[in-house]
């Protein structure tokens, strides 16, 4: 269910007057999951089981870590058999016993099964070492391998064992990864499941952040599940932190007129971004870049800016319209992106694009790895793993990796240039925008092309085809335009005259009208294949 | 991702700031209703369209169901005869004066009596919505309805296959009940169209698509060859044209214009029962619907090209087709079932070529029944 479609606006009508019905009630809770829940399973019920293992692993893990001293004790066996804590005990029984059952099962049941069965049998198995070694670590341990075999498992498995089976038929070795698809239970399609990459993060960072002490346990199931898979904010994010978004479920949150005229204005901007400028942008991008081959340089060039356009709209479009959502209801999501397009360096660039990402990556990967605090070389070496974590976090390709490790690379090169005072306070603040967002661009072409192959095709045919007609419509410029001179007023000295009343109302009218004259259909959001 | 980049994660609401308060929000609301109210109308006040007596609605217009109904408010109810029905009706192989309006008006001896409201593509189940939600103007009118028994031919034309290919007119269809197999729609699609049947702007706007940029969005319209660099507002115009008299793919000259037999053999068709065809429910709907708002209703069955069939599968077309006239009868609705014409002045199953049309004209009038009627 997309946003800007009709059975959301349907869907909206219900669950909003039945939340609100609910303010005195305990209910309310079990309503948001249920609308949740539905809204997921609009897509494809069969995935809904998927959030809900994720869900109810990660409740159960931190609350067996609770269950655990902070400092770990040391390790002796005959000791760990020593039960002090019923509950470790009962965890213990239960995940031994049921790795046992599912060992068994996946020895002597249907061979459909069997690999579903044994990644159970893994996973059960850790768990039962958890509890034998009451190691808050281990449980940690165990909810990262849980999340990341998940993620690898439905979003980069295909891509590992096609290059693995390339690598070893280069080696001469004759053994081959199977097909993923082949593993899945009862033949059940293999799907990527949507928002996979955002629900499994966060549920992660709750994990993580109970184990770091940053986050309370959460006790209520209910609660905590809401919290995984809140609808507004389930398919793309923003990626929210369990310090943030859980203690606004703890009560009713207190609902004003402001809440529906902050809500409202924020999904007509999102709305307005995704209808009437995203979804245009692609019918300018998409045929150029499926067929880059009979392309001159100019429409390449221009469908690649486009496309930096087009990606920037469709996705704060689509994370302004889930702000937007949840404020109407009272909740406040995180901001996501703050122009990025005027970043003066990448640095600039990463704190102002897909904020919720980028700071999961600093604090759950760079900074773990030490950040900047053990010098220039360990500080580059952290960048590079992160953006490359990044990178491949975006999709299971190689252009996405060469995506994370150009911004690496100009992330280092730029943090370089920062240091020179001349770059610093020499160079027009207007030529390092345009610096980062030609960079950006660029990035964009390993983001965008369907292939490596097509991506290298473009760059060459960048610096080396004719420069014919690119044939961009007028309109289309002129629209990006507005937006960017928008954009760069209020940043400006002149930031009074758009906050104008006269100039707001105005510029919310001719949005609603242009979205009902011009809007071009229900195209999926870009940041959903993630 | 400096670790001192911590305040990314404060509680900023808005970038940008296009933030309304609510008495700003109700001026927009206001502004847009205004809009969404007046435009259509004003348009409507200042378009034209070049009508002549033997104008139909021009083949690109044929979805343009916001111009259809006013089209249908145009045409004066005094002493007319609104023609409805599918293309046999609007005349697919036929240039506008090779359609059976005009050689009803030439029989008649006038020269705009029958009005062509046929509309390429129609079949019933999309007849019944287009009548129901933009006929407001059939009201107390004298009606000549045509029934084409080609929707009841199989059960692919009734649309009773799951698996039934491309639909014409779906925004006309029932989108809830009855459910209509070949009908796949997601739940978005579905409220579109009843969405679109209930605001005039958006019929109004698909008007412009129509009217004015190619049957397309006008984003996709800037992105058709040798329009990059034009300005969209300046395509827009305030005049509909009649369908052009030198029509490549219509009339006498053109090269569809030829019996069925030079690309058809007679084939075996797999009628549909009445009793469980959609298209003759929705037909018997769509009559009584009319008679219900005081039109004088006559149907018109066929003829269909009999010559089409194989010889054991004529007896059960005429069996059909009694049925349809015995239900008619036996509703007291006036309907004439002409005999076939000959062969060679069908196109296909049930076009007739402009020699068909005029001997069809001549037989209507030979009909007691709707030379009663038609006075």
């Amino acid at each position: 269910m997309l946003f800007h479609t009709w059975p959301f606006a349907v869907f909206m009508l219900v669950v909003l007057p039945v939340f609100f019905a609910l303010r005195n009630t305990r209910l309310w809770i079990p309503w948001l999951l249920v609308a949740s829940y539905f809204f997921y399973g609009w897509w494809n019920p069969f995935y809904l089981l998927l959030v809900l293992y994720s869900t109810t692993l990660d409740f159960f893990l931190v609350a067996l870590m609770d269950r655990c001293p902070r400092e770990g004790p040391a390790v002796r066996l005959a000791g760990c058999l020593r039960f002090e804590d019923g509950v470790l005990r009962v965890a213990f029984l239960i995940t031994a016993t049921a790795a046992l059952a599912c060992g068994a099962a996946a020895v002597a049941g249907p061979a459909t099964l069997r690999p579903t069965l044994l990644a159970l049998v893994f996973i059960l198995a850790l768990m039962a070492l958890g509890a034998l070694l009451r190691s808050r670590r281990t449980w940690l341990l165990i909810s990262v391998v849980n999340n990341l075999l998940l993620l690898l498992f439905f979003k980069y498995a295909h891509f590992v064992a096609e290059n693995l089976n390339a690598l070893l038929g280069w080696l001469h070795v004759a053994a081959r990864l199977p097909e993923p698809a082949t593993l899945m239970p009862w033949g059940w399609t293999y799907l990527l499941p949507v928002g996979i990459s955002f629900f499994t993060f966060q549920s992660l960072s709750y994990t993580i952040d109970f184990y770091r002490g940053f986050a309370q346990r959460e006790r209520n199931f209910l609660r905590f599940a809401t919290f995984v898979c809140f609808f507004p904010q389930l398919m793309a994010g923003p990626i929210e932190r369990a310090r943030h978004l859980l203690p606004q479920f703890q009560k009713f949150p207190a609902i004003r007129l402001q809440n529906f005229t902050d809500g409202g204005s924020l999904f007509l901007v999102g709305l307005f971004k995704k209808l009437a400028l995203a979804n245009y942008l692609a019918l300018y991008v998409d045929p150029i870049y499926e067929n880059p081959g009979a392309q001159g340089a100019a429409a390449l060039l221009l469908a690649t800016v486009a496309f930096g356009w087009q990606i920037f709209f469709d996705f704060s479009g689509y994370t302004d319209m889930a702000r937007g959502l949840a404020r109407m209801m009272g909740f406040h999501l995180i901001l996501n992106f703050n122009n990025p397009y005027l970043a003066t360096s990448l640095g600039d660039f990463w704190r102002r694009w897909h904020i919720s990402l980028s700071s999961w990556f600093r604090d759950y990967v760079y900074i773990p790895l030490g950040g900047n605090q053990r010098g220039s070389l360990l500080t580059y070496r952290n960048l590079f793993i992160a953006f490359l974590i990044s990178g491949i976090w975006h999709g299971a390709a190689w252009t996405f990796v060469i995506w994370g490790v150009l911004h690496a690379a100009g992330i280092m090169i730029t943090r370089e240039l920062e240091r020179s005072a001349f770059y610093r306070d020499r160079v027009p603040k207007l030529l390092k925008q345009a610096g980062v967002f030609a960079f950006v661009s660029l990035t964009w072409i390993f983001f965008r092309a369907g292939s490596l192959a097509d991506a290298t095709l473009i760059l060459k045919r960048i610096g080396s085809a004719a420069w014919t007609d690119p044939r961009i419509p007028l309109l289309m410029v002129a629209l990006v335009a507005v937006v960017w001179l928008y954009q760069f007023i209020y940043e400006s000295r002149f930031r009074a005259v758009l906050q104008h009343g006269a100039v707001r109302v105005g510029l919310a009218a001719a949005m609603l009208i242009y979205v009902c004259l011009l809007s071009s259909g229900g195209k999926s959001f870009i940041y959903f294949q993630f | 991702m400096k670790p001192e980049a911590a305040h990314c994660l404060q509680d900023t609401t808005f970038v940008n700031e296009l933030r309304l308060n609510a008495r700003q929000w109700l001026a927009v609301f206001a502004l847009v209703a205004v809009a969404l109210w007046a435009l259509p109308r004003l348009w409507a006040k200042l378009e034209r369209w070049e009508i002549n007596s033997d104008f139909r609605i021009p083949y690109a217009m044929s979805k343009d169901y916001w111009f259809y109904e006013r089209y249908l408010e145009h045409a004066p109810a005094h002493e007319r005869v609104l023609v409805l029905g599918d293309s046999v009706m609007w005349g697919e192989y036929v240039l506008p004066d090779g359609a059976l309006p005009h050689f009803l008006n030439a029989t008649a001896g006038a020269s705009n009596r029958f009005i062509n409201a046929g509309v390429n593509g129609l079949y019933p189940l999309a007849m019944e919505g287009l009548y129901a939600h933009h006929g407001a103007a059939l009201r107390g009118r004298k009606i000549l309805l045509h029934c084409n028994p080609l929707w009841m031919s199989s059960p692919q034309a009734d649309l009773q296959m799951e698996q039934g290919g491309e639909i014409n007119h779906t925004r006309l269809l029932p989108q809830c009940s009855p459910r209509i197999p070949a009908y796949k729609a997601d739940a978005d699609e579905r409220l579109s169209a009843v969405l679109e049947r209930n605001l005039p702007f958006f019929g109004w706007a698909r008007h412009l698509q129509d009217a004015c940029y190619g049957q397309q969005s006008i984003l996709n319209w800037t992105l058709a060859p040798g329009n990059a660099y034009r300005n969209p507002l300046a395509a827009l115009t305030l005049t509909i044209r009649a369908a052009p008299q030198d029509d490549a793919k219509r009339g006498p000259h053109s090269k569809r214009h030829k019996p069925w037999t030079a690309t058809t053999e007679p084939t075996q068709l797999a009628w549909v029962p009445l009793k469980s065809s959609l298209q003759w429910a929705a037909f018997q709907r769509t009559v009584a619907r009319l008679q219900a708002q005081h039109n004088d209703v006559l149907v018109l069955v066929g003829p269909f090209n009999e010559h089409l069939m194989t010889e054991e599968n004529r007896p059960v077309y005429r069996q059909l087709r009694d049925e349809m006239v015995a239900w008619l009868k036996s509703e007291n609705i006036p309907c004439c079932a002409p005999e076939p014409l000959p062969s060679e002045l069908y196109a296909d199953a049930s076009h007739p070529l402009t020699e068909g049309y005029r001997l069809l004209a001549a037989q209507l009038f030979a009909d007691a029944a709707f030379r009663t009627w038609q006075k």
